[in-house]
């Protein structure tokens, strides 16, 4: 199955709202028009769709009631879908195997979420006040443990301690997404970052600064799969899908094979291809450090050196391996595993102005919970020959 | 038996500076925080069990702001995912005043109280 299914589905709509801080605004009402901007992009009528997959993000504004708000009175798919980071990647991959097996046609995958409220800080929306629990529930918020950013740190910290990662090499991943963002109209943060600017950043829990961690968004995206051969006659070029995999774990384990790179070897091996054919990375950047890991465990570079790999300019504008060139979540927008996965499109389609690198082979990440769940793809303007 | 009454049993060592983890009467895996079954083996026989306190420190990093108000005054504070030697990776602090600690250091479990009266597991290095 592995051979005819590589190449045989694609991308053909994409869909983005207005994303970041846009407020008054349901995560309901974003993905209505994320969905209606995805079948205009791919010259689909709302009869032609039949298939719906969703991602409510953490304000859950979405729920299968949206087929009603849709008015899809007729879908053969239809489910909401939850692997947290891992999600966007997910629904990909299911609806290709669907529209590839003849369950659907066309399968809208959409992303919506409104957690920002106009005057409250971001952070309310991510585990910063959180009610206190019974029991055992108490000790982890106590301890201080509050929401998902503290784990995550920690694993970085270990990264430093056994590889001797450095600030400056979190701070050069920043720094690239920046440069990036700079170059993209719609991201939510534009300004001019420096090293000195990097550290200047408050700390949320070391080794992390406020400018590790990604943004809050609201917003919605949205794209269609299809089979290739229908992609191709709709209004885009196709972006085809060449190879998928995902891989979960309870919790971050040092051995290898890990989590993202059972992953991306799935991916990769399914589309055909190895690490070094990749023209550029759509990576997961909830955090400086998971571009690193993800960078490592993909293959780009070996474990423990991801680090200077970052530091050496290569995922900034001009490097070897142009990374996030949308500006990712870390300066762009959060739209969970969909801020890679449309950029990969944007990019496949030679849409991406002045940031538009080589995109021959896109590889693009999505990871969820900590460490514990992961999502690859593998995408290309170019159907297998 | 809602949350607190579940957990009883781990309130009541902390009091005595132990670590209480449920283990499986069938199959021995430790289960830690509570669950309902072994995930290992299925079991829902599960029994109390008091952990030696020793492991090894997985990760730590320092927490530089918080929302809660119990934390206010306290900050920085320097937190734990420590391996147990007879359990799993568990969540902690390092003891108020101890040195500092890096990945793989040898650690020995004690407690503090958390301003609502929380025992609260610590660590702290052993010496070598």
């Amino acid at each position: 199955m592995t051979d005819s299914f590589s190449g045989a589905t694609a991308i053909c709509g994409l869909g983005m709202t207005e994303l970041g801080k846009v407020y008054g605004r349901t995560a309901s009402d974003f993905a209505v028009e994320a969905v209606q901007r995805a079948l205009t992009d791919a010259g689909l009528a709302k009869s032609d769709l039949d298939g719906l997959l969703l991602n409510a993000g953490i304000s859950q504004g979405i729920d299968l009631s949206l087929a009603q708000t849709l008015g899809l009175g007729r879908l053969s798919l239809l489910t909401q879908m939850q692997g947290y980071g891992s999600t966007a990647g997910q629904m990909v991959q299911y609806a290709a195997l669907a529209v590839h097996h003849g369950l659907a046609r066309h399968v809208a995958c959409v992303f919506a979420d409104a957690p920002l409220v106009e005057g409250e800080r971001a952070g309310q929306a991510y585990g910063g006040g959180r009610a206190r629990r019974p029991g055992l529930g108490s000790v982890l918020p106590s301890l201080g443990f509050l929401g998902p950013i503290p784990f995550y740190a920690l694993h970085a910290q270990r990264h430093m301690d056994v590889y001797g990662t450095t600030q400056n090499q979190l701070g050069a991943v920043a720094l690239g997404s920046r440069a990036w963002a700079q170059r993209n109209p719609q991201a939510q943060m534009r300004g001019e970052l420096s090293l000195d600017g990097y550290h200047a950043s408050p700390w949320v829990v070391a080794p992390f600064h406020v400018l590790d961690c990604c943004l809050v968004s609201n917003g919605a995206i949205c794209v269609i799969v299809s089979r290739a051969e229908r992609a191709r006659d709709l209004a885009r070029p196709p972006v085809y899908v060449l190879g998928v995999g995902q891989a979960h774990q309870l919790q971050w384990d040092d051995a290898v094979p890990s989590l993202a790179q059972r992953s991306s070897r799935t991916a990769f091996e399914m589309a055909g291809c190895a690490p070094s054919d990749v023209r550029q990375c759509q990576m997961y950047d909830c955090y400086t450090f998971t571009v690193l890991t993800t960078l490592e465990d993909y293959g780009f570079c070996k474990r423990g050196e991801g680090g200077p790999f970052a530091a050496s300019g290569a995922l900034a504008p001009g490097g070897a391996l142009p990374t996030n060139t949308g500006g990712g979540m870390l300066s762009s927008y959060y739209m969970w595993g969909m801020t890679p996965i449309s950029e990969a499109v944007i990019q496949a389609r030679g849409d991406g102005g002045d940031r538009q690198q080589r995109a021959d082979l896109i590889a693009v990440s999505g990871n969820g919970g900590i460490f514990n769940h992961h999502a690859t793809l593998v995408l290309s303007p170019h159907a297998r020959s | 038996m809602d949350a607190s009454e579940r957990a009883a049993p781990y309130f009541a060592a902390a009091a005595r500076g132990v670590l209480a983890l449920q283990r499986c009467a069938a199959c021995g895996t430790a289960v830690f925080p509570l669950r309902e079954r072994c995930a290992q083996c299925g079991s829902k026989e599960l029994r109390w069990s008091e952990s030696r306190g020793a492991g090894r420190v997985f990760a730590h990093g320092r927490l530089e702001r918080s929302s809660l108000p119990e934390h206010a005054g306290k900050l920085p504070l320097t937190l734990l995912l420590v391996d147990l030697d007879d359990g799993p990776r568990i969540p902690a602090r390092l003891a108020a005043g101890a040195p500092a600690v890096r990945a793989g250091d040898r650690v020995e479990l004690g407690f503090e109280s958390a301003g609502d009266g929380t025992p609260l597991p610590v660590f702290r290095a052993v010496p070598a």
